[in-house]
Order: structure tokens, then sequence, then C-alpha cells
């Protein structure tokens, strides 16, 4: 009896190492893929703090531009950069810090539809051909990151549909925040949609 | 009715779930570099382009496409190039050299996709530019052929290689026809071998096995590979870049 009871707790052990493995194997896998794509984030989101300078210089060389709107968009950009290079490598454990990040950005969207708004007063800025450009590049960057940001949200509920699965939830505890679940970018108050640049 | 149980609202739930998941769902990739599903086009223009762009893609190796529907059905024209794009898989994985053209007639939208790979030869400035000076005043002018011609010629032009030698990048992609190592030859060698034999003891059925090979053979050559008739997504992603406009 008792050697019956052994061996079923061996084969037990057994099965719950072979599942572990896998669980272990699988999360690895799909945490990679959030971490790529986190970095397909932050290389967008970087691409418009380095687009934002340039955008100011020229808007600021027009006659009498709204200097209020512009101190807006740098301060939102200063803040945003410092986020974005402040942001530790696991930011992604961090509901917190990423909230933080997603705000930072956010409010720098923001002030800068707030900066297309107001340009729309100054005719003879939006004609010339170096603005221009400028919006071209500033909506297919918004665009970009919309897009990088939906990728992130898919893979990241890849990863944590994968860890609350029954089996691997009781696994993805034992490696603490390794495995945490991963944050989503939320949509908020109308912030998600781009800043609608009209031609 | 209160005592719904608690598996059923469950299984609600997660159908919901899925339901959500699956909320967009890209059209069936096309078949052609030009594909009009609106009636938009005349029919000699789309052929034209078809062409063009099929002799495009052999020649450097780029997948450019146009394709033009009616509506997008309520998704926001950026996500559904953008979902739309990855689907088809245009352009080549992991060089992602696509090019695609949206155009909506019943919207009077369009969207230039460029995928990752591209972004430096077309950046968003360009793509915006020949949107606006190329495209859109043809479509005012109620002329979408001449539109869509022009947009096409303003974006291989800006991409180049359409006539010259193909660039670099495309020489690098270009496999080579595959040589026969000779560890291949002697297999080869040993099938036609046994074929022979077959041949002399049971010529029936060796005939029907050669016809089923050949027949294979042929059907797997003609639906793939850019070489052939009918266009094929390689597996290529965009990142949202491109420019959009409406008429």
């Amino acid at each position: 009896m008792g050697k019956w009871v052994g061996v079923a707790l061996i084969a037990l052990v057994v099965v719950l190492g072979v599942a572990g493995v896998g669980s272990y194997n699988s999360l690895v896998g799909l945490d990679q893929a959030v971490r790529a794509q986190w970095g397909q984030v932050e290389n967008v989101y970087q691409r418009r703090l380095d687009l934002v300078p340039n955008l100011v210089a020229t808007v600021k060389g027009a006659a009498n531009f709204e200097q209020e709107t512009l101190t807006q968009v740098t301060e939102a950009r200063a803040k945003a950069s410092q986020v974005t290079t402040t942001a530790s490598k696991d930011i992604l454990e961090d509901p917190a810090a990423f909230q933080q990040f997603q705000q930072a950005q956010q409010n720098l969207t923001g002030a800068l539809s707030r900066l297309l708004v107001t340009v729309e007063r100054y005719p003879e800025l939006k004609a010339t051909q170096n603005f221009a450009t400028l919006q071209a590049q500033l909506e297919g960057t918004e665009n970009r990151i919309t897009v990088e940001r939906m990728r992130f949200n898919e893979a990241a509920q890849a990863f944590n549909t994968r860890r609350s699965r029954f089996p691997t939830v009781l696994f993805a505890g034992f490696f603490g925040g390794r495995f945490a679940e991963k944050p989503y970018f939320q949509a908020q108050q109308g912030a998600e949609t781009a800043p609608k640049v009209q031609f | 009715m209160h005592r719904l149980k608690p598996w059923a609202a469950l299984a609600v739930f997660l159908s919901c779930l899925g339901a959500l998941a699956a909320s967009f769902q890209p059209p069936a990739p096309p078949t052609r570099w030009a594909t009009d599903t609106a009636g938009f086009l005349s029919e000699s223009t789309r052929r034209t382009l078809d062409a063009r762009l099929q002799k495009y893609e052999q020649d450097t190796g780029r997948q450019v496409i146009v394709w033009v529907g009616e509506t997008t059905g309520g998704v926001p024209l950026e996500e559904w190039a953008a979902r739309t794009f990855e689907a088809w898989g245009i352009g080549k994985k992991g060089r992602d050299d696509g090019v695609a053209v949206f155009v909506f007639a019943g919207e009077r939208k369009i969207r230039l996709e460029v995928g990752y790979g591209i972004e430096p030869v077309v950046p968003d400035a360009i793509a915006s530019r020949i949107i606006q000076q190329e495209a859109i005043p043809r479509f005012q002018a109620g002329d979408p052929d001449a539109a869509v011609i022009a947009t096409v010629d303003a974006l291989l032009r800006t991409l180049g290689g359409e006539t010259s030698p193909p660039p670099p990048v495309a020489a690098v992609r270009e496999r080579p026809a595959p040589e026969l190592t000779p560890a291949q030859m002697i297999f080869y060698g040993l099938i036609a071998l046994v074929m022979l034999i077959f041949l002399i003891t049971h010529p029936r059925l060796a005939f029907y096995l050669l016809l089923q090979i050949l027949s294979s053979g042929g059907g797997r050559r003609g639906s793939g590979g850019s070489g052939g008739g009918s266009f094929r997504g390689g597996g290529g992603r965009s990142g949202g870049g491109g420019a959009s406009g409406s008429w």
C-alpha cells in the first residue's frame, strides 16, 4: 500500500515538473515578445521626442506666435523625455512607473494637438514647405505610436492570457516579479486619437 | 430567468471576449498586384497597373500593390491599413520592403502604407507629398484612373529601379537557381533507376505515378513564387508609416 502511494507521489512530481518546464518556456517566449514590442513602443515615442524641437523651432520663426502654447509643448516634451530616459528596464513590472510614462506621453500628445490647433490661425506658417513636412512627419509618428501601442497590447494580452491559464498560474508565482502581469496602454479621454491634422 | 447558470454566464462572457479579439477581419488577401473591389477604376487601368507592378516585383523583389475598396467598415483608416498590411504580409519577411496604396471609393480616402524597411526611402513627408500633389487633385477633378496612375508613378520613381537593374538590396534577396549537390544527384538517380525498373515490371502503375508527380509539381509552381502568375504576400510588416489623405 505504502509502495503505491510513493509511486503515485513520484508520478505526480514528474508530471508537475514536465508541466512546469513547458509553462516556463512558453512564458519566457511570450515575455520576450512583449519586451521586444516595448522596445518598438519606446522607439516611436523617441522619434516623436526628436521631432518636437524642430517643430518648435519652425513655429517660433512665425511672426509673434503664441508663446504660451510653445512653452507648454516644450515643458511636456522635457517631462516625457525625462520619463523615457529614466524608464528602468523593469518598467513593465512596475505599474506605477508604466502609468507615469503613459501620463507624460499623453500630456505631450495633448500639448502637440493644441499647438496644431493654434497653427490653424497662422495661415502663412501653415503654407511653408518646412511646416508641411514637419506636419506630415508628426502625423506619421502619431500613427506609428498608435500601431506599436496596439501591438504591445496584443503581445501583453497573449502573455497575460497564458500566465493566468490553469497549470501555468501555479508556477508563474514562483518566479516573483519575473512573470508579473504585463500592463496595458489605456485609451484616455480622447487622447488616444492622434492630433488630427487638417489639410 | 434569474437563475442563469454560472457556466452559461461564463460561456457568454468568453464568447464576448472572442468576438472582441476578432473584431477586425481584414479582407481576403489579393491575388493580383492591382485589385479593385469597388469598380472604381477602369479595367484597362487596373490591368496596366497590375502588369506594371508584377513586373516591378520581378525586377526589384519589392512588392507594391494597389487595392481599391468601398469602405473600411467603420475602422479608422490607419488602423485598417496597418492591420491589413500585416495580415497580407506585403513585402519580404524580415526585409519589410512592401508598399500598399489603399483607396476607399466610398469614403473618398487614400492611404499609402509603407513597410518598416522602406520608411527611409519613402519617409512620411514624401508619402504625404505624393498624396497631396499627385493623388488628391486628380481625384478632385473626377479622374480616379489618373490619380492612381500618378500615385504609382511617383511612388515607383521614389523607390527607383523600375526599368534599371535591380538595386543591391534586391540582388541579395534573389536566390540562385538551386544546383544539385552530389547527394541529391545520387538520390534522384536512384529514383530514376527505380522508376525505370518499375516501368518495365509494372508499366501502367509507373505511368500513373509519373503523372501524379508531374501534376503536383506543376501545381505548386503555378500558385506560388514571384515568377508565378499571381500575387502572394511575403510576410512583410508595416508600423504605421506612410500618409493618408481625403478628397
